[in-house]
């Protein structure tokens, strides 16, 4: 089964920890956006694959939007 | 017997009011995935616990003899009935007959059910769906209300000071009913099958020119998001046991307290995860959510409003058993600022809690009032500043923990009067952050130095030391300095001091 993970806020992404392919932990880190000067991480909810990344670090994004889509192990 | 025949129709007449707007109107209803209106009140209450009020309300048919020949109910129905054993009043449209427009009969019973509610002093349940008024009026002959008529919204104001008021949106809202709905303590929309109109889509298009559906109107994605209702659910059904989980914390009216558990999560748990969650890195956001959720009683958490004014987070929970108020920042959104609808739901977060005399405890993370052009245009400062003003003027006991930052003027709508005041040791305070303070205090050092950055850092590491809460503590500007893991115990122990307090807020009764 698939999860994607969605944006809380718009803001800048400012670090991207995973690529497609890579094996993730429940609560891992993924990647940090950075709202209103805070870095805001965001984690995997549970564990899996990353199947699909749809940020990349600099991009400007807005609330809502999928950021990576996570396939359960 | 006599009256054999006025028996007859009076069970005649309970019969035809049960079909409601008869077997097409049913299955319209139920074909668009909606319950009808007795199916909602069965789905709310304890089984067989519905004592309807008005049945014989509405208008019958006779035939030449005079003879009953058929008997349109009133659209809106109203009974005592129990959740969770506790007693209510509970009301709502039937959109099944005249889509849910006021009927004659249907708006006298629609009033009276706030009138009730005030005379019994119960909680007011109101399951909408319908529309308001009809140009070609409501049918059947009638005069207009007498200029000495008491004002129909007199009785809507008064439950709001006098008893618990849930009110849920479960199909198209408008007019009336929208006005109903929205006066509440707690409102919650089905974001499957509801929407919220001040008017419709043909009225909006004759008048604005805008051609939009119900739901680009007023579906969920508006009105779940802008404070129109507090929360929204996934179907009907999430709708009505969010209502039950908003009861539970609430009084029968304003002179009673707020019904306390027996509580099976110890009053000494401490979470190892609150001793880290909060990152040494003064930039880097956490969960405030896991904090709160952390600190009460296990799943007694009820966040209202998480849609809207999101960098504020609010509820209802326990502490050992008693109902409180819960208030955190979320650093993930805004960075926790005081925005102004983030005010507006602090304002109406505190004054649920003082009407019915819930403690609040607070957990800190303020930077400030939200800044920049559009909060200005926001009119963030006016909003801001009565919800420091209704911190301010509340009666209830109030715990604040200080748990990072506490800045501005915008800090002080989190601390009531003789709030009780904890901090943990990531907590900094002070007039403004350190990061804007020093770019406008020491903007001629920094312009002047040799490396202004390297001087920027320089100042803000100084001063972000005199931030400490260790300071504050030796100033008994705290009343502890706490390790984080001691927060619920803390909590809970204090819950208990302020237990003989709480009864001196109720308030004399009218007569």
């Amino acid at each position: 089964m698939a999860t994607a993970i969605t944006l809380e806020t718009g803001g800048t992404v400012w670090k991207l920890h995973v690529k497609a392919g890579d094996e993730v932990s429940a609560g891992q880190e993924v990647f940090i956006l950075e709202v209103m000067k805070m870095e805001v991480p965001y984690e995997a909810p549970g564990a899996g694959r990353v199947k699909e990344v749809h940020i990349a670090e600099g991009d400007v994004v807005t609330e809502g939007q999928t950021a990576i889509i996570l396939s359960s192990s | 017997m006599s009256w054999e025949n006025e028996i007859n129709d009076i069970y005649r007449r309970r019969e035809l009011a049960r079909q409601q707007g008869g077997e097409a109107g049913i299955a319209r209803q139920h074909a668009k995935g909606r319950l009808t209106l007795r199916e909602r009140i069965d789905a709310l209450v304890d089984t067989d616990s519905f004592d309807e009020i008005g049945r014989g309300a509405g208008a019958p048919e006779h035939g030449p003899n005079g003879e009953l020949t058929g008997f349109t109910p009133a659209n809106f129905v109203l009974g005592f009935a129990r959740i969770d054993g506790r007693r209510v009043i509970v009301g709502g449209e039937d959109f099944t007959i005249k889509g849910g427009s006021p009927s004659p009969a249907g708006l006298r019973k629609s009033v009276y059910t706030e009138d009730l509610a005030l005379q019994y002093k119960l909680p007011l349940v109101r399951l909408h769906e319908g529309a308001g008024g009809s140009v070609g009026g409501s049918g059947g002959p009638s005069l207009p209300a007498p200029v000495f008529a008491p004002s129909r919204f007199r009785s809507v104001a008064q439950t709001l000071k006098q008893v618990p008021v849930a009110s849920a949106a479960l199909g198209a809202v408008a007019g009336l009913p929208a006005a109903r709905l929205v006066a509440s303590h707690f409102s919650v929309m089905s974001e499957t099958t509801a929407q919220i109109l001040v008017a419709g889509p043909k009225v909006v298009e004759r008048a604005m020119g805008e051609k939009l559906s119900k739901e680009a109107l007023g579906g969920a994605g508006v009105h779940a998001r802008n404070g129109t209702v507090d929360n929204g659910a996934p179907d009907e059904q999430g709708a009505l046991d969010q209502i039950k989980r908003f009861l539970a914390f609430m009084p029968d009216n304003v002179h009673q307290l707020a019904p306390v558990r027996p509580c099976d999560d110890p009053v000494d748990r401490a979470e190892d995860l609150l001793a880290d969650i909060v990152p040494r890195e003064r930039r880097r956001a956490y969960d405030m959510r896991r904090v709160l959720q952390a600190v009460v009683d296990l799943n007694s958490f009820f966040e209202i409003g998480r849609g809207y004014g999101r960098s504020q987070i609010t509820g209802l929970a326990r502490l050992n058993g008693q109902p409180v108020g819960v208030w955190g920042n979320d650093c993930r959104h805004l960075a926790g600022s005081m925005t102004a609808d983030g005010a507006q739901k602090a304002q109406r977060f505190i004054e649920l809690c003082e009407t019915f005399h819930l403690p609040i405890i607070a957990f800190v993370d303020e930077p400030g009032f939200m800044i920049g052009s559009q909060a200005e245009q926001d009119s963030t400062i006016r909003h801001g500043a009565r919800t420091v003003l209704a911190a301010a003027s509340s009666t209830v006991p109030w715990a604040s923990v200080m748990v990072r930052k506490s800045f501005g003027v915008a800090q002080a709508a989190h601390y009531g009067p003789e709030a009780y005041v904890l901090a943990w040791p990531s907590a900094e305070s002070g007039p403004l952050p350190v990061e804007g303070g020093v770019a406008v205090a020491f903007h001629r050092e920094i312009a002047a130095a040799e490396d202004p950055d390297a001087k920027r850092r320089e100042l803000e590491e100084m001063l972000a030391q005199r931030q400490s809460p260790f300071p504050r503590a030796e100033a008994l500007a705290v009343h502890e300095l706490i390790d984080p893991r001691e927060t619920r115990p803390m909590l809970c122990r204090w819950i208990d001091r302020v237990q003989p307090l709480l009864p001196q807020l109720i308030p004399p009764a009218a007569r």
